[in-house]
C-alpha cells in the first residue's frame, strides 16, 4: 500500500472515530444525570473549585501496518475500541481470531459483511497469528 | 539476530525479532538506562507512539536491558515484522498517565485499561493515582456536572428518589470500610493456553479505604415493595453502536440489603478519579469488580430476576469447583461470576530481581479473599519442595489485604524459585493448576523467579 494510501486510510478511521464519538455525546442519558457530553478536542482541566469536573481523555492510538484486510479492520473495528485491543493479545491461531472477530459481529453487531469478517480475520491473523496454525482451508464464515 | 527478553515470573522466554521503523523516544522508568531511544522494538511500537498529545508510552525495563545491551545498530539488521512479536509476551510493556492517575501499565486506551504496577502493592492501600481501570464501552464519562448529578432509585419502590452528592453526604450516616477490588480476569496472561481478552498480569486488583452510604439506607429509603427481587445498577458510560448492551450490573435483592455493599463517594479519603468512577462508585465487599459499578447513576429494582448481555452472556464461570474447565471439554453449566477465590500476590522481591547471599531478604506479599478472612500463608524458597510459614501482619479488615512477610537467608548464589500459597479460615487453598475459557478468577499458587548474586 502506498503512504498515500495509508494516509487515506487512518484519515477514514478517523472520520469513524469522531463518528463513533457523536454518537456517544448524543445519547441522552448522560445529560440527563450531569453527565456532559464527550468533547473530543480543546477541553480544559476542571479547576478545583469548580463544581464541573472535567478531563481530557489521551488521545492516542497506534496505527496498524499495511496489508490486505487493513481498510476492513480500520473501518470496522477501530470505531468502537482502540486497535490495542489487537496488540495487547497474545498470537493466536486464526479459528481463534476467527472466533473473536465472529463475536463482534454476531455479539456486538459490528457493521461488518461475512466476506470482511474474513478479511479482517486474515489481516489480524496476519500481524498477530500463531505459527502454523492459518495453513489449510481458510473455511467460511458460516461454519 | 533474535533476542531473548525474561517473561515476569513464567519461566517463558519471550522472542522479539526488532525491527527498526521510526524515529519513537522512549523514557525508562529508572535511571539505569538512557532517556531516549530511537529504535522502534516490533511492530507493536511500529503502530505510531505519538508524544505529541500528551500521554507518555514507555516500554519494558527488560526490553530497554536488551536494546542497551545489544545496541541499535544490530536492531537495524534485524527487521523482520513478520515475526517480530512475542510467542508469550505480547508486547514490551507500555506506560502510560491518564488524567488523575499516575503512570501505569496501559493494556488499551479506549476504553481505557489500564494495570497497578506491583510495587505500589508494598503499601496497605493502594493510591487511588495508582489504583487499576478497565472499562467496557468506549463511550465513559470524562465530565460531571455536581449542581445536576443525580443518583436516582426506581422501579419496584413506594418512594422514588433522585439524590445529589451534598444529600448523599448529609442526610445518611457514612460508613468505611477497607475492601479489594479485583478484576474477573486479573491473571489472565498465565493461563496456558491463552485466552482472548484484557492481558492484565497481577496488577488488576487494589485495596482502599471506601466511604460513602449503605445501600440498604438508601433502599430502605425508597421503600422497597415487596416481591423484590433484584437491584440493578447502571452508569452513563454509552455503547458505540446501538447494537451493543448497556452496561448494567444487578445484585439479588438480600445482596443489596446486607449493609455491606455501599454507594461511595470517597476513596482512600478522597474523591475518586473520574476513571475510577467519580463521584460515586458501588462497592461490593469480596466480589469481582464486574459488580462495582463505576459513575453509579441509576439503581432499579425489579420484581423479578435481571437478565442482560452482561449478566446471561458474559462474566459467568463454570459452575463447577472453582470455575475450572478442560478447554477439550468445556463446561455446559455455567453461573455468573461472584466472589473472589483465596489467592496471594507476591510483592517483594519482584520477578528476575537480584537478591544476596547469606544475609536476610525480607521477602512479603498479600493475600486476600472473598472475607471469610486469611488463616495462613506458606512461601517456599525451593520451588515448593518444602514451606514455611509466613507472618501475617495484622487484619485490616476481614474484605482487605493481609500483607505476609518471610525472611530468606539464601544460602549460595544461583537461581531460586520462590512460592507462597494462602489459605482461608474455611479451609479454602490455592490452585495447583486452573482453566477456563475465560481467564477468569486465577489463584495459581504463584512462582517467582529471582537470582541471588
Amino acid at each position: 500500500m502506498s503512504p498515500k494510501a495509508n494516509i487515506l486510510v487512518l484519515s477514514l478511521g478517523l472520520v469513524a472515530l469522531l463518528a463513533g464519538c457523536g454518537h456517544v455525546a448524543n445519547t441522552s442519558q448522560q445529560a440527563a444525570h450531569g453527565f456532559a457530553p464527550v468533547k473530543m478536542e480543546s477541553m480544559l482541566d476542571s479547576n478545583a473549585d469548580s463544581p464541573v469536573h472535567t478531563i481530557v481523555m489521551p488521545h492516542d492510538e497506534p496505527v496498524f501496518p499495511p496489508g490486505p484486510g487493513r481498510d476492513e479492520f480500520v473501518t470496522a473495528c477501530v470505531v468502537c475500541h482502540s486497535p490495542r485491543y489487537i496488540t495487547m493479545q497474545p498470537r493466536f491461531s486464526r479459528a481463534t481470531w476467527l472466533s473473536e472477530v465472529k463475536k463482534m459481529k454476531d455479539v456486538y453487531g459490528a457493521h461488518i459483511s461475512d466476506e470482511q469478517a474474513l478479511q479482517i480475520t486474515d489481516y489480524l491473523f496476519s500481524i498477530n497469528g500463531e505459527a502454523g496454525t492459518g495453513k489449510g482451508p481458510k473455511g467460511t464464515y458460516g461454519e | 539476530m533474535e533476542l531473548k527478553v525474561g517473561n515476569e515470573g513464567r519461566g517463558h522466554w519471550a522472542t522479539l525479532l526488532p525491527c527498526v521503523y521510526a524515529a519513537i523516544h522512549y523514557r525508562s522508568i529508572s535511571g539505569t538506562f538512557p532517556d531516549h531511544r530511537e529504535v522502534n522494538p516490533s511492530w507493536i511500537e511500529y503502530l505510531g507512539v505519538s508524544q505529541a498529545v500528551g500521554v507518555n508510552f514507555m516500554n519494558r525495563r527488560g526490553f530497554l536491558r536488551i536494546v542497551g545491551a545489544t545496541g541499535a545498530a544490530a536492531l537495524a539488521a534485524s527487521c523482520n515484522r513478520a515475526n517480530s512479536i512475542a510467542e508469550t509476551l505480547s508486547s514490551p510493556t507500555s506506560f502510560a498517565r491518564f488524567p488523575e492517575k499516575t503512570e501505569m501499565i496501559l493494556l488499551t486506551d479506549r476504553p481505557p485499561q489500564l494495570e497497578t504496577p506491583i510495587h505500589y502493592f508494598r503499601q496497605d492501600l493502594t493510591p487511588n493515582e495508582a489504583f487499576f481501570v478497565r472499562w467496557h464501552l468506549e463511550g465513559i464519562p470524562t465530565s460531571v456536572d455536581l449542581r445536576t448529578f443525580r443518583l436516582t432509585v426506581s422501579g419496584h419502590v413506594r418512594q422514588p428518589l433522585q439524590l445529589n452528592i451534598d444529600e448523599l453526604r448529609s442526610q445518611f450516616e457514612p460508613t468505611s470500610i477497607v475492601a479489594v477490588n479485583q478484576c474477573s480476569g486479573n491473571s489472565r496472561s498465565f493461563f496456558e493456553p491463552r485466552v482472548p481478552g484484557g492481558q492484565w498480569r497481577h496488577g488488576a486488583v487494589g485495596n482502599a479505604k471506601w466511604t460513602g452510604v449503605p445501600l440498604k439506607s438508601i433502599l430502605d429509603r425508597a421503600q422497597v415493595k415487596a416481591g423484590a427481587v433484584d437491584v440493578s445498577f447502571n452508569g452513563p458510560d454509552a455503547p458505540p453502536l446501538p447494537s451493543v448492551a448497556d452496561f448494567v450490573k444487578a445484585l439479588s435483592i438480600d445482596h443489596a440489603r446486607d449493609g455491606e455493599v455501599m454507594i461511595a463517594y470517597a476513596m482512600n479519603d478522597q474523591p475518586l478519579p473520574m476513571v475510577n468512577g467519580f463521584p460515586l462508585r458501588l462497592v461490593v465487599p469480596g466480589w469481582y469488580g464486574t459488580y462495582w459499578v463505576k459513575a453509579l447513576s441509576d439503581i432499579t429494582v425489579l420484581p423479578q430476576p435481571f437478565s442482560n448481555f452482561w449478566t446471561d452472556k458474559a462474566y459467568r464461570i463454570p459452575s463447577g469447583p472453582n470455575g475450572t474447565e478442560s478447554p477439550k471439554d468445556l463446561a455446559k453449566d455455567t453461573i455468573p461470576i461472584n466472589r473472589f477465590n483465596v489467592r496471594s500476590i507476591f510483592v517483594r522481591p519482584e520477578p528476575d530481581e537480584t537478591v544476596h547471599p547469606r544475609i536476610p531478604n525480607e521477602i512479603e506479599g498479600v493475600a486476600f479473599d472473598s472475607g471469610y478472612g486469611i488463616q495462613r500463608v506458606e512461601v517456599s524458597t525451593d520451588g515448593g519442595t518444602s514451606w514455611a510459614d509466613a507472618r501475617l501482619d495484622p487484619e485490616i479488615g476481614k474484605y482487605s489485604f493481609r500483607r505476609w512477610r518471610a525472611s530468606w537467608t539464601p544460602r549460595n548464589r544461583g537461581r531460586y524459585r520462590l512460592m507462597a500459597r494462602a489459605a482461608n479460615t474455611v479451609g479454602n487453598t490455592q490452585s495447583k493448576a486452573q482453566w477456563n475459557r475465560s481467564g477468569f478468577m486465577w489463584n495459581v499458587i504463584q512462582q517467582v523467579d529471582v537470582k541471588v548474586a
